[in-house]
Parts: structure tokens; sequence; C-alpha cells
């Protein structure tokens, strides 16, 4: 064997080193340690990778059903993906899926009502808190009380089917959809109206913001594209000069509050031209307003009424359309009954009334029965919380303590009353709640198309399993329910069936118009007019939640912990408010203090518009303490068929 | 890209998509916007400062990085890259105007050349409380501490999407389509994503048909006629971005002038 010289040593040294070091080099280990050093050193969160796949699923949140592609990094939901869809809600699907304050198991309340700490609830096991439940509910019902239980529903879909079923069985008559486009139509007409967007060639949008979150965005979002190239004209009627009245062919713009007596002035032309609908009574008021008198009320040309009538008289195949605002609606009943007054008068074939086929009426056992007489009627949801009384109340996403104008009201009954509270996010009326029930986002539900493509957020259920399973352990009610889950209702339930004729009411009408005639009177006291605005993706309250959505708020509507109101020029400059300057603003009710002023002339002459949506007291830190809610001091007259508060027009002042 | 503001209803769709698909990070209170981290602003205009009630209109403009080029494409050269000290920012074969998070120190001269303010600084470290890091999107890392942050078209999802064709066989990078986030939230279809480079494609198609309707951001040297904009691009480096706008409104379009 050769000696290996001292020379030959050092070059096989050297050649491993470097052979070693080349090797290191090229595999990459520098530099992926660098990549460690860096997100050690720069304590950056690195998403986990995983294998890509799409899953797909429906959104069942409106007739239309969108076909939605989630897509999916290993388990992780990180993208809403909805190119055939018309609808934006969707983007805000994984902010809800994976909310930082999102309620995991179902919570009890151990602390004080009212509390905003979440250390004000223990998480308890389905078993127990629907055996506490089903004990205080079976006895209510054994003493012949069930009338005292009362439901509140957010929309119309089959966990609310099925608490209604619930509250009914039970001897209820106390079950409340929130006031809703939906709801009020209801309410008015006896059927909600399924509007033809896509085929009509003429629409008049009473207050409407129909490209603002209104009704049903997806239909009408794809309706809107075609609107151009079809010649199909959009006349929007409205106090503010909104995104809908800007791309609208015709803007009516109208003294706030007034959209009711223009659709009477219009069936008056209408009625010249041998057009009737509503009855004797219901014409004789019509006959009342002419163009001139319309024009007087409303702050529009007489010219410009004429047009309006003939040119909707004339269309093809025209549409009325009631229901003021975006996604938050209130409409007086008479308002709702005049509008579709027009589509009647004009024979339209694309407002068509319809109904929602429910679960149908339960089989009432001899409590229920007993406790049916009792029940006093209500004819909707904020006469209920003024006027009504209950001892156990079921709250199915709704958020009547933020959204009605009798919050204050609801505020002291929910606190005696047990309240269950079903939603996924810990919103301002579940702050009052005894039990609070996670519910689902659609991601997690089932649809009629298939399963659902998400597993449920830890022990979070479907709204409609909870109540099935309360349901089962109450005595009286249990036959009524012979479903083992939602599941076994998802492909059936929703098949809209025609409603029957409207009964316009002239004595409804003839009241609202008094008590109009009354508001729009400036008085000294109250020289201004509050009206509501939105912005699409905060709605009336429910995105404010969402952060993305707190990202996309423009500086002249909330900055900075101020909410800002927006005044017309020439009314700032008589009342001597300058851009920016806060101020508080005061009704007969009370006020809000601490908004900015936006001077800008998109608002009519002794006008403020204030946006809804804010000042939530709860519903996570992403919306808690922002703004104030105007809410608080707008307008409560009940409507007596809607039984909703009037809100949309209030008389203010500035202080 | 080209954007119909005829079609925007100013719901917002974009920006949240945006916000979902860049893991833009979560703040308490994200409506602070001197905080506010976006790469897409919704931004509302009025003609009310030279219209009174009822004359007056609204509309909203999404805007994002216009992904600039300088006076002349074949050597981009926007005003953000050229003032780079880092090479953080650059333009691309893909003519986007690249961002490396990472690469960047924060200096902000990138953030004040930017006549469109696009451009947004992280002055707080990105944070996603609780499950909100489950949405996170492996394909656009997270940004540290004081370093700049820039809409780059979702050239993540072109990357991924030629990655795709490359595996399918097809090497041809012409052939590669993709679609921005916002673009494909949007509900009206108001945006119009494509290959400007491309004369067939629907992009070039749609601009060369609107001619009437297409403006860009506040770029005046649009207006003048090809001798002046030559004369004017030798004194000066002008953006020349690459975002189309569309409107029929006179206003709008007189809103980009400076007066």
């Amino acid at each position: 064997m050769k000696k290996i010289e001292r020379k030959d040593f050092l070059k096989i040294g050297g050649g491993a080193v470097l052979g070693g070091l080349t090797g290191y080099v090229f595999s990459g280990a520098p530099f992926l340690g660098m990549q460690w050093l860096f997100e050690w050193t720069q304590d950056q969160h690195v998403p986990p990778g995983g294998s890509e796949s799409y899953l797909k699923t429906l959104c069942e949140a409106c007739p239309d059903k969108c076909e939605m592609s989630i897509r999916m990094i290993g388990e992780r939901a990180v993208k809403i993906e909805t190119s055939h869809s018309g609808c934006p809600f969707g983007q805000n699907a994984l902010q809800l899926l994976y909310h930082a304050e999102r309620i995991d198991a179902p919570l009890k309340r151990t602390g004080k009502k009212g509390t905003v700490k979440a250390s004000a609830f223990e998480r308890v096991s389905w078993e127990s808190a629907l055996k506490d439940i089903s004990v205080r509910m079976n006895k209510l019902i054994g003493e012949k009380k069930g009338h005292l239980i009362a439901g509140i529903n957010k929309d119309y879909n089959l966990s609310a089917a099925l608490l209604d079923r619930m509250l009914k069985a039970a001897g209820s008559s106390s079950a409340f959809y929130e006031p809703s486009l939906k709801s009020l139509t209801q309410a008015a007409l006896g059927g909600y109206v399924d509007y033809d967007f896509a085929n009509t060639d003429y629409i008049l949008s009473f207050g409407a913001r129909l490209l603002e979150g209104w009704g049903s965005p997806c239909a009408m979002n794809r309706a809107f594209v075609d609107w151009k190239k079809k010649g199909t004209k959009l006349v929007h009627v409205d106090t503010i000069r909104t995104r809908t009245a800007s791309i609208a062919d015709q803007w009516l713009p109208i003294k706030p509050g007034t959209e009711a007596v223009l659709a009477l002035g219009i069936a008056n032309i209408l009625k010249r031209m041998g057009r009737a609908a509503g009855g004797y009574d219901w014409m004789a008021v019509v006959n009342a307003y002419t163009p001139e008198k319309t024009a007087e009320i409303t702050g529009l040309q007489v010219k410009q009424i004429e047009e309006v009538a003939n040119a909707f008289a004339r269309a093809r195949n025209p549409i009325a359309v009631a229901g003021r605002g975006g996604k938050g609606v209130s409409s007086s009943s008479a308002e709702i009954m005049a509008v579709y007054a027009l589509n009647a008068m004009v024979g339209s074939r694309g407002a068509v009334l319809k109904r929602t086929a429910g679960l149908g009426e339960p089989a009432l056992s001899a409590n229920a029965a007993a406790s049916l007489r009792e029940a006093k009627r209500h004819a909707g949801l904020d006469d209920f919380i003024k006027n009504g009384n209950f001892e156990i109340l079921f709250v199915n996403e709704a958020d009547p303590l933020y959204k009605s104008a009798y919050g204050a009201e609801l505020e002291g009954k929910l606190e005696t009353a047990l309240v269950v509270a079903v939603t996924p996010l810990l919103n301002d009326t579940a702050l009052y709640a005894d039990y609070v029930f996670p519910s689902l986002s659609f991601l997690e539900a089932d649809t009629s198309a298939g399963s659902a493509p998400l597993k449920p957020y830890r022990k979070a259920i479907h709204a409609g399993d909870a109540i099935i399973g309360l349901a089962k352990m109450v005595d009286d009610i249990k036959g009524s329910f012979p479903w083992n889950a939602y599941v076994d209702l998802v492909k059936t339930y929703g098949a809209p069936i025609g409603a029957g004729g409207v009964n316009y009411n002239a004595q409804v009408l003839k009241e609202f118009l008094s008590s109009l005639e009354k508001t729009l009177k400036a008085s000294e006291e109250f020289p201004l007019s509050l009206v509501p605005v939105e912005l699409t993706f905060v709605g009336d309250g429910d995105g404010l939640a969402f952060p993305f959505v707190l990202k996309s708020i423009d500086e002249k509507t909330y900055s900075q912990g101020k909410l800002w109101v927006q005044i017309n020029r020439d009314t700032a400059d008589r009342e001597g408010v300058s851009e920016g300057e806060r101020i508080d603003i005061e009704s007969s009710r009370g006020e809000i203090g601490s908004v900015r002023a936006h001077l800008t002339d998109t608002v009519a002459p002794d006008t403020i518009a204030v946006p809804l949506g804010f000042g939530h007291k709860a519903y996570t830190r992403y919306a808690r303490d922002k703004g104030v809610n105007p809410k608080e001091i707008m307008a409560n007259d009940i409507d007596p068929l809607t039984g909703a508060a009037n809100w949309w027009l209030t008389r203010v002042k500035i202080s | 890209m080209a954007i119909d503001l005829d079609k925007c209803t100013g719901c917002g769709a974009c920006a949240i998509a945006c916000a979902q698909e860049n893991n833009m990070p979560i703040f308490e209170d994200d409506s602070d916007i001197p905080k506010r981290v976006s790469f897409l602003e919704l931004m509302k205009v009025t003609n009310d400062r030279d219209a009174k009630y009822p004359d007056v209109e609204v509309c909203y403009i999404p805007k994002m990085c216009q992904q600039c080029e300088g006076n002349d494409p074949k050597n981009p050269k926007p005003p953000c890259v050229s003032v780079c000290p880092v090479v953080a920012t650059d333009v691309g074969d893909d003519g986007i105007v690249s961002q490396v998070w990472s690469r960047c120190i924060g200096c902000r001269y990138c953030q004040a050349s930017c006549p469109y303010e696009a451009r947004a600084f992280n002055w707080w470290k990105p944070r996603y409380e609780g499950d909100f890091k489950n949405s996170l999107n492996p394909e656009v890392s997270i940004a540290s501490r004081g370093t700049v942050v820039k809409c780059q078209f979702c050239s993540h999802i072109w990357k991924r999407e030629r990655d795709r064709a490359v595996e399918n066989g097809v090497l041809d990078i012409n052939a590669v389509t993709y679609t921005p986030a916002c673009v494909a939230s949007c509900p009206t279809k108001a945006f119009v994503f494509g290959d400007l480079n491309d004369p067939d494609s629907e992009l070039c198609r749609l601009l060369e048909k609107e001619k009437d309707r297409k403006f860009r951001l506040v770029h005046t040297i649009d207006e003048k006629d090809e001798k002046t904009r030559e004369k004017l691009m030798h004194i000066k480096n002008f953006p020349n971005p690459k975002v189309y706008y569309l409107t029929s409104k006179a206003w709008i379009r007189e809103m980009m002038r400076f007066k």
C-alpha cells in the first residue's frame, strides 16, 4: 500500500471539504436555512401548504341557488370562486367560517345579562342545554301558557319554518320575522312579489336601491348587465343620489318620505287613461291626488310625473317596485299597496305575488289549543316588542335589539325572559341570551344538491337540527316533528307557490296619508329630515363583523372612530355646520351624538343622510363600538298591517 | 385591464375578494384609513364640486396598482421602480410591476413616488387572529412589519396556471390565461382582463371599440395629439398605466384633468 504523503492528505481533505460545500450549496439547504432564519427572526407566519382541490356547493341564500366553488389547500378553505354568480356576498363566507370570535359550542349564561365579555358564558353540552330548555317549555305548555313562547326569525328559510312550526305546536301565535323586504311585502299584500327583472322593459323603483344589496342581488346584477343591451329603462325615485340613482336612466329627486304620494299621483293619471285597481274606496283616495297636488307634496314637477306615468303605461312589460332601502327596508304597508296597485293597473306580467310553501299546520295538543285561545295577536315584530310579552324567546339569527327601533324596549323584556339565541357570532341580542346555540355558515350546511362541502365548525350544528332536537324533547310538540334532521327536509322545502289576490285596504291608506301629512310639515323644533343610506356590504349591520368589510368602507362613511353623516351644502351653511364638524342629531325620541358632517349635494336640501349598520354594542370586536346606531332616534310609528316601525323618515334637528 | 365604470355598482366585492386572495392583514379597526393595508381601494367620487342637487351623480372607481410602464414600453420605467434602492420592485417579462416583500427595506420612496397612491405600508405586523389563519393563501407570502406591499394583478395565479400548463405539456407562455381575484369576483362583469400586447384579445378589441369612453386615471398626456405627446415624453417620464377605465359620463373624465 502506498504511503499517504502529507500533501496528498491535504488534497483529499481539501477535496472532501470542497465537495461537501458544493453539495451543500446545490442541495438548497443554505437557502432554506436562510428562509427559516428570516421567518424566525421576523416572527413571520407561514401559511401551511397542502394539496390543492376544489369543492362545490350551492348558495341557497336566494332562489337563484348559485353554484359556488371553494378552493381548498389541504383541509383549509382559502377562497370562494363564484365565476357564474351575480352575488357579491359569497366573498364574505370564509370570514364567517374562520371568524376569530365564532362560537364553537353551546353557551350558557353564568354572568349578568348584557355583558360583552365572553366570560359571562360557559360552554355546555347540547344535551344539557336542550334538556334545560325543554323542561321550561314542558312546564309552560303544561300550564296552558304556550302562548308565552315566542320566536324571531331573520330570513325565510328552513330553520325559520321549523321554529314557526314548533311555536305553533306549542300553542303560540308569536312567530315573527325581522322587518325585511319579504316580510313587509307579505304582511301588506299577502305574498312576496316575484319581480321579473330580466324580462321587463321599464322599471319604476320607489326608493328601492336595486343595485345596493336590495332583494336578491344575484338575479338583480345579472339582469342589470342585460338592461343596457335590451334597452330596459330604470326610473329611480329617491331623496339621495345613491349609486342606483346615478345608474338609473332617470332619477326623480323626491322629497323624503313621499314615495307613496307619488304612487297615488301616477295612479291618478293612469285612472284617467281608464285603468283601475283596488276598489271604490281606494280609487276615491287616488282621485284626490291630482298631478298638481302630487307635485306640491313630492317636490317634483307636474310634467315629470305625467311623463313617467305615460311611459309606465305605454311600456310593454313595466314593473313598479316598492321597498325603500338596500338590505334594510322600511316601507309602510300603504306605500307597498299603492305601488303594487300600479302593477295591477297596467296589468304587469313582471310582478307576480308568491308565497313559500311552509311545513303545514301541526296538530295541536289539548294544552296547546287552550293556550292558543289565550294568545294575543300582533301584526308584526315591533308591535310585539312594544305590546307583547313572553317568557321564552327564540331568536333565530336575528338581531332585533340592534335593528329594531324598539331595541331599548326589548332590552328590558329580555332581562326577565329565558332567551335562546341561535347565531354563529355573538350579536347584540345574544348579549341578553341565556343560551346561545352556534349555527352554521352555508359552506357547512347540506343543500338540495348534496351534502355539505365542509365539516361543521367544532360543536356548531344546523339551526334546524337544534330546533328538531329540542322539539323532540317537548311532550306536546314531538308528534309534529317526525323528522330526524334538517337534511330530511332540505330537498323539498322552499318551493314557491302562488298567492291570492291583494286586499287594497283604503282605511290603512287614509290613516297613513294623514299621519304622513303631519310628519312632512316642517316644524320649528325639528326642521330637518333624517333618511338612511347603506353601504352594500355593511347593509343594515350584518356585514360589520367581517374585517375585510371594514377595509372597504370609505372615509366619508366611517373613519378613525367617527361615523359621518351627509348634509346638503346649503342646509349646512344655514345651520352653521362646516365640513368634518362634530354634530349631534336630535329627534323627538332622543339624540345621537358626535357624528361628523360631510357636506355634499348628493343629498336633498333640508335632509341628513345617516349610514345604517354602525353602533353595535357587541357583534365581535370588529363591529363593537363603531359609530352610532341611528335606529335609536328614528321614527317608530307602528304600521297597522306590517306591525313594523316605519323608520325611513324622521324629523330631526342639529344640536 | 379595463374597468367599465358604467357597470360598477360600487358593491365592493372586488375589494373583499382581493383581501381574501392576497392575505390582507386583519386589524381590529381596519376602517382606520391611515393604518389600513389593502391593495384595492373603492373610491367614491361625486361631481358635487361643480354641480348642485339634483344634478349631482355618484360613481365608484376601483383603484389598484395601475401597473405603469413609463414612456418606453420596451424599457419599462414606472415611477416606483426607478427609486427603489434594493430592487424590491421591478417590471417582469409579464409586464407586471412586481414587489418582493422580503426584499423591501421599508424606505417608502416608492410609496411617495407612486402617482396613484396604490401602495400600502405595513406599519404594524400583520396579524390573523384565531381561525382567520386557516383561510390564508399559501401562494402569497405574509409581509413583515415595515415593508411596502401592493397589487400585482394576482401574479401568483398566473404562475400557478403557468405551472399547470407546463405540467400538461403546454410550453407556449402566451397560451396561459388567468383571472385576478377582483376580476373573477365582479358580479356585473365590469372588469375585463387580458393581454394588451395581443391585438386579438377581448381586452384590446374592447378598448379599440370604446375609444370614446376609455380614459386612464389622471393621465393628462392622453388628451394631447401624437406630436405633443412625443414632445412631452422627451421632457418627462409619464407613468403610462396599463389599467383603463370606461365611462360614458363626461364629468368623470373631466375630473381626471388638473384644474
